[in-house]
């Protein structure tokens, strides 16, 4: 489609047969998808599917009208239902308005909080069904609940603490018992809790696995490096913002990060050595101490446990002092998790890094790193230390952890009145200086990952825990959008929106999901469940749930396969080596793969940059040709006057300029032709052979463009007669018979570099299977004339200043160059019109 | 053809839906808000045309630094004068939605940065391009100086066959390196 307005855009009637052609050996609904894809009006749309469904029906026989008729009623059917489908899912999306909203006064960046934030609540929305459905509805139907000790009442402080009453609820591990109920169906709870869990897991790590690895491949891979290039802030221009406002403040932003990509540039330059060196210096106090405060939060949290682990006891009532001294931990571990990252935001502002990406990750590094190291050392006191201590130790650890997370809930509510409240009060009233605060995109999604992080770890030991954080994450949605609409400005750097998604949810897997299942996964294998409570009393670990299961399995001669799967996939070593090494070997290929096509588009950059060259060097040398030649001037007027008109509707310029030019060509090359038989011995005679061919060709072009003009002001001018062209392309195609011979030779006697170019890029044209590509073959060749009279010329111009590279080498170089102009006329022609 | 009258013909709204990427909710709601803008007059006709300055009310429009280019490039009238008749409308919807491909977004977001219409972007295109962005008044131009400077940046990334401008195909390989503008080039009613 020819680059020009939303008019009549199919420009000439073959590109549009050819288009209707394709579009009819489709089927309709990709018929319609293709229609739908094509960058023109509607109109136009509608004329290209009304003439190829004619098309289509003229084209088939009566025969198997009605079938056909059926069939194609059945496809506007089944669109039409995936259509109102598509729409009625749209509209029941939770919190779709809000979002908009957000998304248009604030930008991606902060949207893509509140888009994680609703898909986390999703995974636990899913999480309760699950564990709801499979393992608290069973036991409540049977009413195998354990009675609660008559000494135990409702306190308030158990909404806090989730000890006491809640202890002895289906909340927590201890109350499910683990025995098989007989009903209609035989319901083992030891293998229902156990499967539950694992398949929630393992389906959460196949999601976030999957996502991540298309968002990585979107936004990464395919991604530019350079973080502050100015395309890429022109590119990201936020359409959808539509507050007048948040408008200006964008373009400001906009004004100051161009400037400081542009500063940036010269600054690199001028850092001297002791300026390095003072950086450095500061970079490794600055990690040296963020690294120590971890370390020291981590080993605070354990000694604080250590000394709670003093004061516990394992008995069956606590007072209710003693049950709010357990939540002296969790306060202590919020606590720290709010305040430290202000000291490493503080480090942050000493530090100077190149580019803000890397501010970025360095902070987000040092926050998860104080998280982990903190969730650790809390992981490792529960691991070891509690199971020796009590007795039905699980429930303990789902205490622990219910009580973690509505701390951290607590605190959260917390950090965002003291922090995006008070800061745009003191902002706005009592420093005005600060200004408004921002939204720390940052902060916040490495706080709900954190949290999301409690609740997997919790599952295991408190089935209901994503009851909690259901009511966690919605109420914090409101209250997060809130704050942000009365207390926040949008970011002051726009852009790398959708990295810092990809870095979220590569975050979210890999140390936050990757730990909480090893630390459920070391729970299930090693760790001895608790003797009298819990479904999996009386075992050595819970894995062995599976060791009975199978045993069970066995006895049963029909289900034998299973037993031989068990044993000899899941248990068997052999397999899992066998596995690993395939995976290798087929990693270290796609990488040589990768490798590979790393090269080739370094080849084809640089055969796209000399192909610009020729270009320009044609059309210097046409000019100069141009200028020499005074006879032809008025011609080459009147025709520029034509083309100049003719060029505000093409879509090259220059290449209507070059028609006229090459014409000019034509003329002092009959004239030359003597003189060139005495100058270039070799080249002569297929010079003239294909001269020629070429004369045909030029005449057939110069009657085409005399139909053009006339034909100009009768339509709206756009289709160059086909019949010329076909003319040219056969006269060319002789040519190149003639001189086929010629250009091999002379082409192996050249650069083998361009000879691997041009080898490149016919295999690239031939796998983009272009279907102009009867025409691009003899441009390779006339390319690489082209090519070598360049070189040739500009060889020239190094080593003989003082010979005026005019005449002698212009003219074995001119039919060489019509050639040329007239195939890149030709593949332009297309290249062009294929838009 | 398009229709004004008060309701959408089924037949025109399972056309509009094939042919769009907008969902049938979509298209009703560009109905109402096109119908809006009409007057009682004109509501009858059977394909009004909407001039230029009454769709740059739209308040998802009005704070748009490109509204002009938008409503020319997507305008099928003949006289350029940007005004858009519903089907037009539904273009503009269809390439800013959230299902419009990448082909489609940069083939009209080229067109829309093209000011002088003459299918590539040139010196002249990219510095307007700039003060769109960064502001119309003396105070927030970028200076002669930084401009030259910004635009040869910009030509050094994107212009690989070194012309001085950018074409198509250049450009539509600066997007594809650039995975906020699918997200950023959206416009919803």
């Amino acid at each position: 489609m020819a680059l020009s307005k939303n008019r009549l855009v199919v420009s000439c009637p073959t590109e549009e047969q050819n288009l209707i052609k394709e579009l009819v050996a489709l089927s309709t609904t990709e018929q319609i998808r293709k229609i739908r894809e094509l960058p023109v009006s509607f109109e136009e749309k509608k004329h290209v599917r009304t003439q190829a469904m004619a098309f289509k029906s003229s084209g088939q026989s009566h025969h198997f009208s009605s079938l056909r008729d059926f069939s194609q009623n059945m496809s506007l059917l089944i669109r039409r239902f995936g259509y109102s489908i598509k729409s009625v899912s749209q509209s029941l999306q939770l919190w779709r308005g809000i979002m908009k909203e957000i998304g248009g006064k604030f930008g991606s960046s902060v949207l893509n909080y509140f888009v994680l934030l609703k898909w986390l609540l999703l995974f636990n929305i899913f999480s309760f069904l699950v564990n709801f459905g499979f393992i608290t509805i069973p036991l409540l139907v049977s009413d195998l609940s354990p009675n609660v000790s008559p000494n135990v009442s409702f306190r308030g402080l158990e909404l806090l603490t989730g000890a006491g009453y809640f202890n002895y609820t289906v909340m927590y591990y201890g109350s499910y018992s683990n025995e098989t109920f007989r009903g209609l169906v035989d319901y083992d709870m030891q293998l229902a809790y156990f499967f539950t869990i694992s398949v929630y897991m393992v389906l959460c790590g196949l999601v976030l696995i999957f996502s991540m690895a298309s968002s990585f491949k979107k936004n990464y891979a395919l991604a530019d490096a350079a973080s502050n290039s100015a395309w890429q802030l022109l590119c990201s221009w936020d359409f959808s913002i539509t507050n007048e406002k948040a408008v200006n403040q964008r373009k400001n932003n906009l004004r100051i990060q161009l400037k400081e990509s542009l500063s940036e540039k010269a600054h690199r330059e001028r850092q001297t050595t002791s300026e390095q060196l003072k950086q450095y210096g500061i970079y490794f106090g600055s990690w040296l101490l963020s690294t120590g405060l971890a370390v020291g939060c981590g080993a605070s949290v354990f000694y604080l446990c250590q000394y709670e682990d003093e004061q516990a006891e394992d008995t069956e009532t606590w007072s209710a002092l003693k049950e709010a001294e357990t939540l002296l931990v969790p306060f202590v571990v919020s606590l720290m998790n709010m305040v430290i990252p202000l000291f490493f935001s503080l480090f942050n502002k000493f530090e100077q890094y190149s580019s803000q990406r890397k501010q970025i990750y360095a902070l987000l590094f040092r926050n998860v790193l104080l998280r982990i190291s903190i969730l650790g050392v809390l992981c490792y006191y529960w691991m070891n230390t509690v199971p020796q201590k009590f007795t039905c130790w699980e429930p303990m650890v789902g205490q622990a952890l219910y009580r973690l997370v509505i701390v951290d809930f607590i605190f959260l509510m917390l950090g965002s009145l003291f922090g995006e409240f008070l800061s745009n009060v003191i902002g706005t009233k009592i420093q005005p200086r600060l200004g408004v605060p921002e939204f720390d995109v940052a902060r916040n999604v490495l706080e709900i990952i954190y949290a999301q992080t409690l609740a997997w770890i919790g599952i295991y030991f408190s089935p209901l825990l994503p009851v909690i954080q259901i009511l966690k994450f919605f109420i914090l949605f409101y209250l997060k959008k809130v704050s942000l609409t009365h207390n926040c400005q949008p970011p002051r750097r726009s852009g790398r929106a959708a990295q810092m998604k990809t870095i979220f949810i590569f975050l979210l897997f890999i140390p936050f999901f990757a730990g909480a299942l090893s630390i459920v996964a070391y729970t299930a294998w090693s760790l001895t469940p608790s003797e009298h409570c819990g479904p999996f009393r009386g075992l050595n670990n819970t894995f062995s749930v599976i060791g009975e299961w199978i045993d069970d399995v066995n006895k049963l001669s029909s289900t034998q396969w299973v037993v031989w799967i068990y044993q000899n996939v899941i248990r068997s070593e052999i397999f899992y080596f066998l596995i690993t090494l395939i995976i290798l070997v087929l990693i270290y290929i796609f990488w040589q793969l990768i490798q590979g096509r790393k090269e080739l588009i370094v080849l084809l950059r640089k055969q796209i940059v000399n192909e610009g060259k020729d270009k320009s060097f044609l059309l210097e040398k046409l000019q100069n040709l141009q200028k020499s030649c005074p006879e032809v001037n008025k011609k080459q007027k009147k025709r520029t006057t034509h083309t100049s008109r003719r060029s505000a509707e093409r879509s090259s310029g220059s290449q209507s300029n070059s028609n006229a030019v090459v014409q000019v060509l034509l003329a002092r090359q009959q004239q030359e032709e003597e003189e060139r038989r005495n100058a270039s011995g070799v080249s002569v005679p297929s010079d003239i052979s294909t001269s020629d061919a070429m004369m045909q060709a030029m005449l057939a072009r110069q009657k085409a463009e005399r139909q053009d003009e006339n034909a100009y002001e009768a339509t709206d001018g756009h289709p160059p007669p086909l019949d010329a062209v076909a003319q040219s392309l056969a006269a060319r195609q002789r040519a190149e018979e003639t001189d086929g011979y010629w250009s091999t030779t002379h082409f192996n006697r050249s650069n083998p570099v361009y000879s691997s170019i041009i080898q490149v890029r016919q295999s690239a044209e031939r796998d983009r299977e272009d279907d102009s590509h009867d025409a691009t073959s003899p441009v390779s060749s006339a390319m690489i004339q082209v090519m070598q009279a360049r070189q040739k010329a500009e060889e020239e111009e190094r080593n003989q200043r003082i010979y005026p590279p005019g005449q002698n080498a212009a003219s074995p170089g001119s039919s060489a160059l019509i050639q040329a102009m007239l195939a890149r006329q030709q593949a332009q022609n297309e290249y062009d019109d294929g838009y | 053809m398009g229709t004004t009258a008060s309701q959408l013909a089924k037949d025109s709204l399972s056309e509009y839906q094939e042919l769009t990427f907008l969902t049938k909710q979509e298209i009703l709601l560009a109905h109402r808000r096109f119908t809006e803008l009409l007057d009682r007059d004109e509501r009858n006709h059977p394909n009004p045309r909407v001039p230029m300055e009454v769709i740059l009310t739209l308040p998802e429009l009005k704070s748009n630094p490109f509204k002009t280019r938008i409503c020319q490039v997507f305008s099928t009238s003949e006289d350029k004068d940007g005004s858009l008749t519903f089907e037009d409308f539904l273009d503009l919807l269809s390439a800013f939605s959230d299902s419009a491909t990448l082909e489609i977004k940069s083939h009209y977001a080229f067109r829309i940065f093209d000011f002088d219409d003459d299918g590539t972007l040139d010196y002249g295109d990219l510095e307007k391009l700039v003060n769109c962005l960064t502001g119309e008044t003396e105070d927030t131009r970028l200076t002669s100086e930084e401009m030259r400077q910004l635009i040869s940046n910009i030509l050094d990334e994107s212009d690989i066959d070194k012309d001085g401008t950018v074409n198509l195909s250049e450009f539509q390989h600066v997007i594809s390196r650039s995975p906020d503008f699918v997200s950023s080039f959206k416009i919803v009613l």
